[in-house]
């Protein structure tokens, strides 16, 4: 569970990037945050797998409070959480198969495990016939789906996309939204950062609403 | 762990050939910075083994009086070998020492055969044991005879050894000085190179944190480049100054005349090579450990 209390985070003053943000997400949950351009979506996501220190404020993952997790802890709160980013963040000199790859190295398991695994997730996102091309060669919409397969090879808990269909087409979008209900469908907490409405209104169960930093609605839909 | 091994090593490698200009440049800088520790090495070897040699062969000649007495002659010899700093005593008469004069010096042949009669004095040559090289015990002896008759002179060479051993020493201080500033500037060199290299995977590491990746598992690669850069100058430098050893004689050598002995090089042994070798890897280390910790915040 994620629970965030009086979160205010300011870049520079007097604006408020997040102002008295409190928020309860459960596990298995399915979450839009959306709002216009310059609300304080990618902040309060980059808040959650802290990137970023609020100003003010607690965030408690699970009962630990993230804020007081020592610097070289960061990395255990990393690895139970999965991170998809807008501009992919691919490392474009290396193949798909090392970028999907990664966690699983950076978590010490061994090549067989990786290998098996790795083809086995981009199985799941329809990339395993492109395993040793470059980022460089695909689509758009191949580059998403090798970050998004980056960020669930390590099966975590919590997954978190900062407008993963940004610089998608509505059809590639469609697609990779149903992959992250896929996923959120085997226990995954999902939260995604969109100011879609199209998105938004056909896959949205709960939606956060923010405006300059402030959530003026939640929405819950059965 | 093997896994994870492998992964670093391949990181390190891969991003060696990436960058292989300026890691060739960072080669060759502590290349260069450990060739002048090793020449300077070398050279002060050549001296220690001269020092060690004269050391070995450290003779007193005792010259005498042209009128002592053989019995007097005899007695002081006797006296001279029952001391136990004097491994053998040799009598040499004037006849030997006029040819042992013009066997050494043949140019100077000439000018002895027309000299009438024979200006070289009968002497006694004390080898000194070579444990006892240079000991006060030696210089006290050699004060007890001095003014004891028949003897009008010695010659002692112990002053020469002390000026190569000084020399020896003044040519590691130099060694160590250079050295020691290119060095220092090799160090720079490789953490600025490792810092461009950090620059340009700056990318990869901000993926390797958000996936989870530990402070060490992003430093372990650039720390094995460093090492590697390190080993590779230092195994370079090493091998040019083989060739260096190896050609300074054939070509400049030769026109050293009688001081080419001493300005040779001589080869390091085992443990200084090790040492050449581990210096560049320590200081390929250091340069890269610095400039990871500086500017690889995570």
């Amino acid at each position: 569970m994620i629970e965030l209390f009086h979160i205010w985070k300011q870049y520079r003053k007097p604006f408020w990037a997040l102002a008295d943000v409190s928020l309860e997400i459960k596990k298995g949950d399915f979450w839009f945050v959306t709002g216009p351009s310059g609300s304080g979506k990618t902040t309060l996501l980059k808040i959650i797998f802290r990137e970023l220190l609020p100003t003010e404020g607690q965030i408690l993952i699970d009962g630990v409070n993230v804020l007081k997790i020592h610097d070289s802890r960061i990395y255990r709160l990393r690895r139970m959480m999965g991170i998809v980013f807008q501009d992919f963040r691919l490392m474009f000199h290396r193949s798909v198969f090392d970028n999907v790859a990664v966690p699983l190295q950076v978590a010490g398991a061994g090549r067989k495990d990786i290998r098996r695994r790795v083809f086995s997730c981009l199985q799941k996102v329809s990339l395993h016939h492109k395993m040793w091309e470059l980022p460089s060669s695909l689509s758009y919409g191949e580059q998403q789906r090798v970050a998004i397969a980056r960020a669930i090879i390590n099966n975590p808990e919590i997954i978190l996309a900062d407008e993963p269909t940004g610089n998608l087409d509505p059809e590639l979008a469609f697609e990779i939204i149903s992959l992250f209900k896929d996923i959120n469908k085997q226990g995954t907490t999902v939260i995604i950062g969109s100011h879609d409405r199209e998105l938004i209104r056909h896959f949205g169960d709960k939606i956060i609403f923010l405006q300059k930093g402030r959530i003026i609605g939640k929405e819950t839909r059965s | 762990m093997i896994e994870k091994l492998r992964y670093f090593f391949r990181l390190a490698g891969n991003n060696l050939w990436q960058f292989r200009t300026r890691n060739a440049f960072s080669v060759t800088i502590i290349c260069l910075s450990f060739l002048t520790v090793g020449l300077f090495v070398s050279f002060s070897n050549n001296i220690r083994f001269t020092v060690k040699r004269i050391s070995d062969n450290m003779l007193i000649v005792f010259f005498l009086d042209e009128a002592a007495g053989e019995s007097e002659i005899e007695s002081l010899a006797c006296e001279i070998a029952a001391n136990p700093f004097i491994e053998n005593v040799r009598r040499v008469s004037p006849a030997e020492a006029r040819e042992s004069f013009k066997a050494n010096f043949p140019e100077l042949q000439d000018l002895v055969e027309s000299l009438k009669g024979n200006p070289f004095p009968a002497s006694i040559e004390a080898r000194i044991a070579p444990r006892a090289a240079g000991s006060t015990q030696v210089t006290l002896f050699i004060e007890k005879i001095k003014n004891r008759a028949p003897v009008t002179d010695i010659q002692y060479n112990q002053d020469w050894v002390e000026r190569l051993k000084a020399l020896s020493r003044v040519a590691n201080a130099l060694g160590f000085f250079f050295g020691g500033i290119l060095v220092l500037t090799s160090f720079f060199t490789v953490s600025n190179v490792i810092k461009l290299n950090v620059f340009a995977r700056k990318n990869e590491i901000e993926i390797l944190r958000l996936v989870g990746a530990t402070d060490l598992f992003i430093r372990i690669p650039f720390w094995l480049e460093g090492i590697a850069l390190g080993l590779a100058g230092g195994t370079i430098s090493l091998v040019l100054l083989f060739f260096i050893i190896q050609i300074f004689p054939v070509y400049v050598g030769s026109s050293l005349g009688a001081v080419r002995e001493l300005l040779t090089f001589q080869v390091l042994d085992t443990s200084q090579c090790l040492w050449i070798i581990a210096g560049g890897a320590a200081t390929g280390l250091v340069g890269s450990a610095t400039s990871v910790s500086k500017f690889l915040k995570v």
